[in-house]
């Protein structure tokens, strides 16, 4: 449980003194407490023993202020704690936002960017709750017990004896309670069985009305969730007997503790000391209870803790993996780019294998391949976006990483088919891709990209916000704004994807027209999917199972018995298909 | 009462019935839990007071109190835990039965994670609040009132010095939820802008990698996070200010029990033993009082949870007539849709797709077609108009007699997490495995299924993990040729993305088509150049419709997309 804080309070240097903080006022506020306890104990000392009622208003008081007193500076306590606890929430946040900025592309490819959220989401707010609220409970209800069994020693060996065994007897029947793990293994299971059926079946829904199928996935899902009510049943059956028992003992201990008093003349009296006695039992048993279950609570919430923060570490581990290294080299001696075997996976299967091939600075070069062929990785992997497993991709004769991040940030541009717009206006999200640019150079990228006709959609043209209601932009749209980009970065070498005018079909020639601008006077690599659009370019590369198995230029490559042919008559005759043709 | 409580909390009429028991249980539980202590007080009365009784009078009473104690907590446990887990098992099933009922287009309009989300997490917060809030809460309702009306009844002036601290500190409480729902909106609001700042952030690293926009970027993100840890503090405190003063004047009542108790005891108003009779009343309610709070709590947050299943319950399911269908022409008239109240998609459309002719329907993207088939496919209900297939409006007609005869082939195919066999099956559950195969070759699939490990008999993993785009899509149409519907609506896949599977499923498509009713959306203008009827789609409206002769000379927009297909098709970079 410490190692947990321990491992927290590193994250909130600056408020490490809160700590100390909350957890003496809390303890002090036991104190306050306990003193409470101890004062109405005299105060019924006096009125049922000593029949003595002068100066009991002033015992009201005493307890009254103890209380007030004790509650006033735990108040004071958990605040502090708060402070620490948000600002560790905070803090945890921030360092899940340097992480992002440094995280190596392999890591945003494993990882979906709603998990990723929600991971730093839930858990960063889960840490807070257990600083916020438990460290207080936790100094609490270490410290009360102990409080409780003296105050119960100073009353009388009797009550004493009687509270250290119900206490002992309470953690016990608590232990018996959590014992069995097996328990809780196959509880664990039937509820996970349970969750992955709903899933299935509240997915599959639609597609079963639709077959008019019958309800089989239906009764997977009755009996996942009668095993899972079964399971829950026999764990809340083997909890009965501890959990009543604890209750019982609780409620009923007067109950049970007369007898033996009556019974047993010679040792309890039977006089106002042994009621006394009793009173303070039935009243410090209670509060023992209840406490020993917040100590129950709070071992189970640090617990939760420490899977939220070893999460949140475990990704922040992962963020940090893999990510590039950047060298001091400032400017590229020219802009040949060479794959000299290399290998690359981004899991545990390779998508390239010992690739290498040569492409000259100011040409074009179109990658073609099927889906999954590796034709994206080799883009990717020109753009310094993950670190190769072997060999080394080079730029004018040095490898990538030797560069400095700004060198080959400044002299590489690519498009891809997902472009990611920001949520400022359309002008500021192409303009950020050159800050020396001036007005006029941001305006001549949109017209060159062929983007005049968005503008044209909009009544506040560049300086429409992305993201406002209204604003619909298809996905050929994006890419010619991403293309803008590219064109005012002005980058000696292209990377880019044509792929997305396949779903924007009416926007495909506008695009088209873009990445032919943005094309000029550069080194290019594209990614083809419009076999007929390629024929032109200086170099084509057929790209099958992570490998090159060819490259030339069309008219070489068609004249040969080559994949590149077969791709091309393949493309001819699914471009020629009619729908009807029978008819 | 019983109604009340399956409005209240969501729960079935059987759960409903399980929970007055655990209540009557609990209720029983809480009034005995105020025994020991009169126990307590007839021993005062007898060591203190000296108004003796005989030992086996306390023996017996004792007993029985602790016996009748035991035997109440153990039925309060049988009817508390024991039936919440059969109450959850039957609250699933439930929901699940009334999900299977509702409209397709309910699925269309929900998020699957969040009627997921409904039937496991809402369920077991329902399931832990039966076990733990509910029956606890409701018996203190009862037994509160009854153990405050004794005390006042007794002795009115320490009556009302228990009680009245006691209740004008809850509704502090109550107050303080009010105060904490108004500034902690503003907080909230914070929350879900960071959550949106944090979900760009992870979406467009590539971005902000490639234009070095990192700096800038953590410095906002931080700035931001300063601003919420301040928010959050300041909604925490003005929360936290009532609760603080409720603990106050709660802690009064014990405080003024003594003093008002001393000055009547002085006074010769009431004896030693009934003023210890109020102090330890006074410590047994708030001590009730404070296990109550937190289940109170409990149920606050409960709200939102049974407001979702509410909502599933409350959605009308899908009424229609099983009707035999004959004619398979399908007719749309002034058709009107929208997926928000405030922009239409379809501003009244209007067309035939003859029985037995394929219709296509062209257009820019965004203009309806989408939508049109989804309406076809009653993945959303239609507004305004009427969709009739031979002649019945397919509103009136149950789901299964109109699925019965319609073939879907969409973009997104959905698989289970079984065989490749039973995932074809699904398209005819009575088709033997030589029916289901001929229809894996008809579909084009038979080649790849034979090269998995395990053939037919291959598990795909959820949601067909292991398998392809392409190959996904050859299993909805071999399963679209197994059932073998005289409908089939078409959404052809996006054109080009890999042309070796492209052209194997053009070949299926037209095997499928043949001699059907279908209607296609075609991505690519010339593969329906030579359908029936084309209708061109545009706004929401349809603009024209005929042959592809015909519209060349009527219809501008499709002029326009056949001029524009051309460019691209001869475009060399």
């Amino acid at each position: 449980m410490f190692k947990v804080y321990r491992k927290l309070f590193a994250y909130v240097p600056e408020k490490r003194y809160m700590i100390f903080i909350s957890v003496f006022l809390s303890v002090v506020s036991t104190f306050a407490i306990a003193g409470a306890y101890y004062y109405l104990y005299l105060f019924f000392d006096r009125l049922l023993v000593r029949g003595d009622f002068a100066g009991s208003g002033f015992y009201a008081w005493v307890i009254f202020g103890l209380l007030i007193g004790g509650n006033f500076v735990y108040f004071i306590g958990v605040l502090s704690s708060h402070v620490l606890g948000f600002r560790l929430e905070t803090n945890l946040r921030k360092r899940g936002i340097d992480g992002l900025s440094k995280a190596s592309f392999r890591f945003f490819d494993l990882n979906s960017s709603g998990r990723i959220r929600k991971i730093i989401d839930d858990n960063a707010s889960q840490t807070h709750t257990i600083v916020a609220h438990l460290l207080p409970d936790i100094a609490n209800a270490l410290a009360k017990p102990f409080l409780l069994l003296i105050i119960s020693y100073m009353v009388s060996l009797r009550v004493g004896i009687c509270l250290t065994v119900l206490a002992v007897a309470a953690v016990l029947l608590y232990a018996a309670m959590s014992g069995d793990t097996r328990f809780m293994k196959y509880y664990q299971q039937a509820l996970e069985r349970l969750s992955s059926e709903t899933v299935e079946y509240v997915r599959g829904i639609q597609v079963v009305k639709i077959f008019n199928a019958d309800a089989k996935s239906f009764k997977a899902l009755y009996e996942a969730v009668r095993d899972y009510s079964k399971f829950a049943l026999k764990y809340s059956m083997s909890c009965k007997i501890p959990w009543v028992l604890i209750q019982w003992v609780m409620f009923s201990i007067v109950a049970i503790l007369v007898p033996f008093i009556v019974l047993l003349p010679g040792v309890f009296s039977r006089g106002p000391e042994a009621a006394l006695e009793l009173l303070m039992l039935m009243f410090l048993s209670g509060v023992m209870f209840s406490t020993i279950m917040k100590v129950m609570y709070v071992v189970m919430y640090s617990f939760n803790g420490a899977m939220a923060v070893d999460k949140l570490e475990e990704m922040y581990g992962h963020m940090g993996e893999d990510s590039l290294d950047h060298g001091t080299r400032e400017s590229f001696d020219s802009f040949d780019i060479e794959f000299d075997h290399v290998t690359f996976s981004y899991g545990e299967k390779p998508v390239l294998r010992d690739v290498s091939f040569t492409l000259k600075e100011n040409r074009s070069y179109a990658l073609v391949g099927s889906s999954g062929s590796g034709k994206s990785t080799i883009a990717k992997l020109m753009s310094g976006f993950y670190r190769v497993d072997e060999g080394a991709v080079k730029i004018g004769g040095h490898p990538l990483e030797e560069y400095s991040e700004r060198a080959v940030l400044e002299n590489i541009a690519f498009v891809f088919q997902d472009v990611k717009l920001f949520k400022s206006s359309i002008y500021e999200n192409v303009a950020m891709a050159n800050r020396t640019a001036g007005r006029e150079q941001v305006m001549e990228a949109f017209k060159k990209a062929g983007c005049d006709t968005i503008l044209d959609k909009f009544p506040e043209r560049e300086n429409t916000l992305i993201g406002s209601k209204g604003v619909y932009l298809s996905g050929g749209e994006k890419q010619r704004i991403g293309i803008a980009r590219a064109i005012l970065k002005d980058a000696r070498i292209v990377i880019m994807d044509e792929a997305s005018a396949a779903v924007d079909p009416e926007n495909e020639h506008e695009l088209q027209k873009a990445f032919a601008q943005l094309m000029k006077n550069k080194t290019v690599i594209m990614i083809a999917h419009r076999l007929t659009s390629v024929r032109s370019v200086d170099e084509i590369l057929v790209i099958e199972k992570g490998r090159v198995i060819e490259q030339g230029s069309d008219k070489e490559l068609m004249a040969k018995d080559s994949r590149y042919r077969f791709f091309q008559n393949l493309y001819a005759q699914a471009n020629d298909w009619r729908v009807n043709k029978y008819a | 009462m019983r109604k009340w409580l399956e409005k209240k909390f969501a729960l079935t009429p059987q759960g409903a019935k399980d929970t007055m028991k655990a209540i009557l249980a609990s209720f029983l539980v809480s009034l005995s839990a105020y025994a020991p202590a009169c126990l307590l007080l007839l021993v005062i009365d007898d060591f203190v007071m000296g108004n003796h009784r005989p030992s086996y009078f306390y023996v017996i009473l004792s007993a029985a109190t602790a016996l009748v104690i035991l035997v109440l907590m153990f039925i309060e446990y049988d009817s508390m835990y024991n039936t919440t887990y059969r109450e959850s098992a039957n609250l699933r099933m439930e929901i699940a039965n009334r999900l299977n009922r509702l409209p397709l287009s309910y699925f269309s309009k929900h998020d699957t994670s969040d009627v997921t989300q409904t039937i496991m997490s809402d369920v077991e917060a329902i399931e832990h609040a039966m076990s733990h809030s509910i029956s606890k809460f409701v018996a203190f309702l009862f037994s509160f009132p009854i153990i405050a009306i004794m005390l006042i009844g007794y002795n009115w002036k320490l009556g009302l010095t228990v009680i009245l601290p006691i209740l004008l500190g809850y509704s502090l409480v109550l107050l303080s939820k009010k105060v904490q729902i108004r500034t902690s909106k503003k907080y909230f609001l914070q929350l879900r802008k960071n959550s949106e700042s944090f979900q760009e952030a992870i979406e467009n690293a590539q971005e902000i990698r490639s234009f070095g926009l990192g700096r800038t970027l953590r410095r906002k993100l931080d700035a931001q996070m300063d601003e919420s840890e301040k928010l959050h503090l300041r909604s925490e405190i003005t929360s936290a200010v009532p609760l603080l003063s409720s603990n106050i004047v709660m802690q009064l009542s014990l405080a003024l029990v003594i003093l008002l108790g001393m000055n009547m005891l002085i006074k010769g108003e009431i004896s030693v033993l009934v003023l210890t009779a109020y102090i330890v009343a006074a410590l047994k309610v708030k001590e009730s009082v404070d296990s109550i709070s937190e289940n109170v709590a409990e149920l606050y947050h409960l709200d939102a949870r049974i407001r979702r299943i509410s909502d599933i319950r409350n959605n009308p399911v899908q009424e229609g007539r099983d009707e035999e269908i004959k004619d398979y022409s399908i007719s749309l008239r002034d058709v009107t849709f929208s997926y928000s109240s405030d922009s239409p998609v379809l501003k009244g459309v209007t067309f035939d797709a003859k029985q037995g002719q394929v219709t296509a329907l062209v257009g820019v993207s965004g203009c309806g077609k989408t939508s049109i088939l989804r309406l076809i496919s009653r993945l959303y209900d239609y507004d305004e108009g009427s969709i009739t297939v031979g002649g019945k409006d397919i509103k009136e007609i149950s789901t299964d007699s109109l699925f019965k005869n319609v073939s879907i082939v969409f973009q997104d195919v959905m698989l289970f997490n079984t065989s490749v066999m039973e995932n074809i099956r699904l398209g005819r559950r009575d088709a033997t495995d030589d029916e289901v195969i001929e229809a894996a070759r008809l579909g084009g699939c038979h080649d790849f299924i034979s090269r998995l490990p395990e053939g037919y008999n291959t598990k795909i993993g959820e949601n067909g993990a292991t398998l392809s785009g392409g190959e996904r899509q050859r299993i909805s149409i071999a399963r679209a040729f197994l059932k073998d519907a005289p409908v089939i609506i078409l959404d052809e896949i996006a054109a080009a993305l890999d042309v070796e599977n492209e052209k194997k499923i053009q070949d299926s498509l037209n095997r499928l088509m043949e001699g059907r009713t279908v209607i296609i959306i075609s991505h690519r203008l010339k593969s329906v150049e030579h359908v029936d009827s084309i209708v061109v789609i545009n706004d929401g409206r349809v603009e024209a419709s005929g042959s592809h002769r015909e519209l060349l000379k009527t219809s501008p927009t499709y002029g326009r997309l056949v001029e524009n297909a051309l460019l691209t098709e001869n475009f060399t970079y």
